[in-house]
């Protein structure tokens, strides 16, 4: 289980697309507050962003999306985020997943 | 402020966040369905658009109004920003009502709906709860497009039941599982309803004033079976607060119910068996689930209520049999009927009683009527060949009355040799202790039965004179009242003395204040409802015998019930600080005569 986010760049439909790992740190969950935090951090951005869990993709900027993922502490999720600014999204995004969303 | 915060007794804890559904009251008020004419559509979005930029508005509002040391509040408001905005919810009630063309509230009835499909579907309880917000995010909205507070009636999966009362009939026929919390008007701690509740793991408060008056079908209410109260109505700052709460009780409850398994057994050694009351074949699951050590007390009354005919022998036999069956190698102790002449009249006659709680009930009424007595103490006795099963007499008041228990047991007992039927000659037969007169003279009980169990709820009532189910009086209901606490110790030292296990059944012994006194008094089983087991073994197996001991002779040593009660909720505090607000105590409602 990655303790950190795990940068990877893939090299598809023209470079724009990113592909980060993360691991649900905190002990709760991805419950309504971290979902919400989560939701709404990636509003910010115009890029098309996702979460994929057990082959389950759902829309980063929904947080009803992101609940019915159910995903608790230690689920392994995969963010997708494909636009101009793919790349900081989810450095952002990322980065509240390791700060376990406080 | 909430519309009206209501008080009442919590006899389950745990908090329930849902609609009120009266019972006995009608209950589906129309959320206006209508398709329309094309030229209309765009208008119709417009109007839904509108709702949920007005219901943002509101949240938004409300957001801001939040004191800055209520943060945390803020994030669950927050959240519910969120759901409004999102686009699954309000993206798809725009999809239902472009494509379908109908109203608003249609269409956001649909979206709503297809939420409810996809957190159905999820395992984890946390998650699946959450729909909880979108109904009330959608709700919020609702109200905008009906411009109005509108009440809501449709019994959806989050039902908070009200009604008068509960009856073992009424819940046969409910839907219990679609339940989150009861709150009855009538019911004292004991009643049929909180017995029910617990079983059932549902937050419940009974005995609530004015509820009637003061809630809607279709209120939101908040049923605090922690503290007793219905909150009719609650702020959203109120309501982010109880949903913190209803999430660190669960917590709490999942936390202890890990460690069920283990034995309740003190620091320093000392076991205590922790046993189930139940009434229902169906409650067995509860029991091994909250690890309770078999049943201390099976009520066994529920089998003769709500039908025309009694029950005959083979049925109970089966009944007793497959209880037996499924808890072996626990005990399961069966107290014979504890009923009154007024639940047969239908075969007996009525009698008139000026005060039934004194008449012709319990033992008084088997012995009085002994071939239905005679085909319950047979019906057991067959049962006892399977398992490990025990019979208790309730309402000994005295030798003459266990005697003649006693002997019709042993007639039976032969009647069954004649006719071949099979039985266990060793099955062990007790009593209740639950009259001052069979307090007093334990000494020579205990030398005609295998064991006791001291019933306390009765045993306060009759010791201090008081039906604690008059609210003029149950202030008067004192469970560390010196007169009970000596009762208790007696009887206990008295079976001790004759070689006899002492069982404790009633609400002291789900209560976390009076279990250590009871330990103290080595007593050798409690039996409480199931769902309250994991957190009293849990307290059992932090505390040592020691400080139980200790405890005892200064309680013993205390004149007043004042001094007692606040001298335990001193050393209980210190004890266990972070745990007492998950139970509720009988210690509570103390101060005096209410209005």
């Amino acid at each position: 289980m990655p303790e950190t986010t795990v940068p990877l760049k893939l090299d598809l439909d023209g470079g724009h697309d990113y592909v980060r790992l993360v691991c649900v740190l905190n002990e709760k969950g991805l419950h309504a507050r971290p979902a919400a935090k989560l939701a709404q951090a990636a509003q910010r951005f115009d890029s098309v962003i996702t979460i994929v869990m057990n082959g389950q993709e759902v829309d980063a900027k929904s947080i009803l999306d992101i609940l019915t993922l159910a995903a608790g502490h230690g689920a392994n999720l995969e963010l997708r985020a494909q636009g101009d600014d793919a790349g900081q999204a989810l450095d952002a995004l990322a980065d509240l997943f390791k700060n376990r969303f406080q | 402020m909430a519309l009206a915060t209501l008080t009442g007794i919590p006899i389950s804890a745990g908090i329930a966040i849902g609609k009120a559904f009266f019972l006995n009251r009608s209950l589906f008020g129309q959320i206006p369905r209508h398709t329309l004419p094309v030229d209309q559509v765009e208008q119709e979005a417009q109007r839904l658009r509108e709702a949920f930029a007005k219901g943002q508005a509101e949240l938004a509002a409300i957001r801001e109004r939040v004191p800055a040391e209520l943060e945390e509040h803020a994030l669950i408001i927050d959240s519910h920003l969120m759901i409004m905005r999102d686009p699954k919810l309000q993206g798809s009630a725009m999809n239902h009502l472009m494509s379908l063309r109908i109203n608003a509230e249609w269409a956001l009835e649909k979206a709503v709906a297809d939420l409810e499909e996809a957190f159905d579907a999820l395992d984890d309880p946390y998650f699946r709860e959450r729909l909880q917000d979108v109904r009330l995010v959608a709700d919020r909205v609702r109200s905008q497009l009906m411009d109005q507070k509108v009440d809501f009636r449709t019994l959806g999966s989050r039902a908070v039941l009200l009604a008068h009362d509960l009856t073992p009939a009424d819940t046969v026929e409910l839907q219990v599982d679609k339940i989150m919390g009861f709150a009855t008007m009538q019911g004292g701690k004991t009643s049929h309803t909180g017995i029910l509740a617990k079983s059932l793991g549902i937050p419940a408060v009974v005995g609530v004033v004015g509820m009637e008056e003061a809630v809607q079908d279709g209120s939101l209410v908040v049923v605090d079976g922690i503290k007793g109260l219905v909150v009719v109505e609650p702020t959203e700052e109120e309501l982010a607060r109880y949903g913190d709460l209803k999430y660190q009780f669960e917590s709490y409850r999942v936390g202890i119910t890990k460690n069920c398994h283990l034995p309740g057994e003190t620091i320093d050694g000392y076991r205590i068996k922790v046993k189930a009351n139940i009434e229902l074949y169906e409650e067995v699951a509860q029991v091994i689930d909250n690890g309770g050590d078999g049943i201390g007390l099976f009520r066994t009354e529920y089998a003769y209520l709500n039908r025309v005919n009694l029950p005959g022998e083979e049925e109970l036999f089966e009944n007793y049999r497959d209880l037996a069956d499924i808890l072996a190698p626990r005990r399961v102790i069966l107290r014979t009927l504890d009923l009154g002449a007024d639940k047969f009249m239908a075969h007996f006659g009525r009698l008139e009683e000026q005060n039934p709680a004194l008449g012709m009930r319990a033992i008084r009424f088997c012995l009085r009527h002994k071939d239905l007595f005679r085909t319950q103490i047979r019906a057991i006795l067959r049962a006892s060949v399977v398992g490990n099963v025990s019979l208790m007499f309730p309402m000994i008041s005295g030798l003459k009355e266990i005697r003649q228990s006693v002997n019709l047991l042993r007639e039976c007992q032969q009647e069954l040799s004649r006719e071949g039927l099979a039985y266990n000659p060793e099955m062990p037969v007790g009593m209740m202790v639950e009259l001052p007169s069979a307090v007093m003279t334990a000494e020579i009980m205990a030398k005609e039965v295998d064991f006791f169990s001291i019933g306390t709820n009765d045993l306060i009532q009759y010791s201090l004179g008081i039906d604690r189910t008059n609210r003029h009086v149950s202030y008067l209901y004192q469970p560390l009242h010196p007169a009970v606490v000596r009762s208790i110790k007696h009887v206990v030292d008295a079976a001790h003395q004759a070689g006899i296990e002492c069982n404790l059944c009633g609400e002291m012994a789900s209560d976390p204040f009076c279990v250590p006194i009871l330990m103290g008094m080595q007593i050798d089983a409690i039996s409480l409802n199931p769902q309250t087991i994991p957190g009293i073994k849990h307290l059992i197996r932090q505390a040592t015998m020691d400080d139980c001991k200790k405890l005892l002779k200064q309680v013993l040593e205390s004149p007043t019930v004042a001094r007692t009660n606040q001298l335990v909720r001193e050393t209980i505090f210190q004890k266990f600080p972070d745990q007492l607000s998950y139970f509720y105590s009988l210690l509570d409602s103390e101060e005096g005569p209410s209005q």
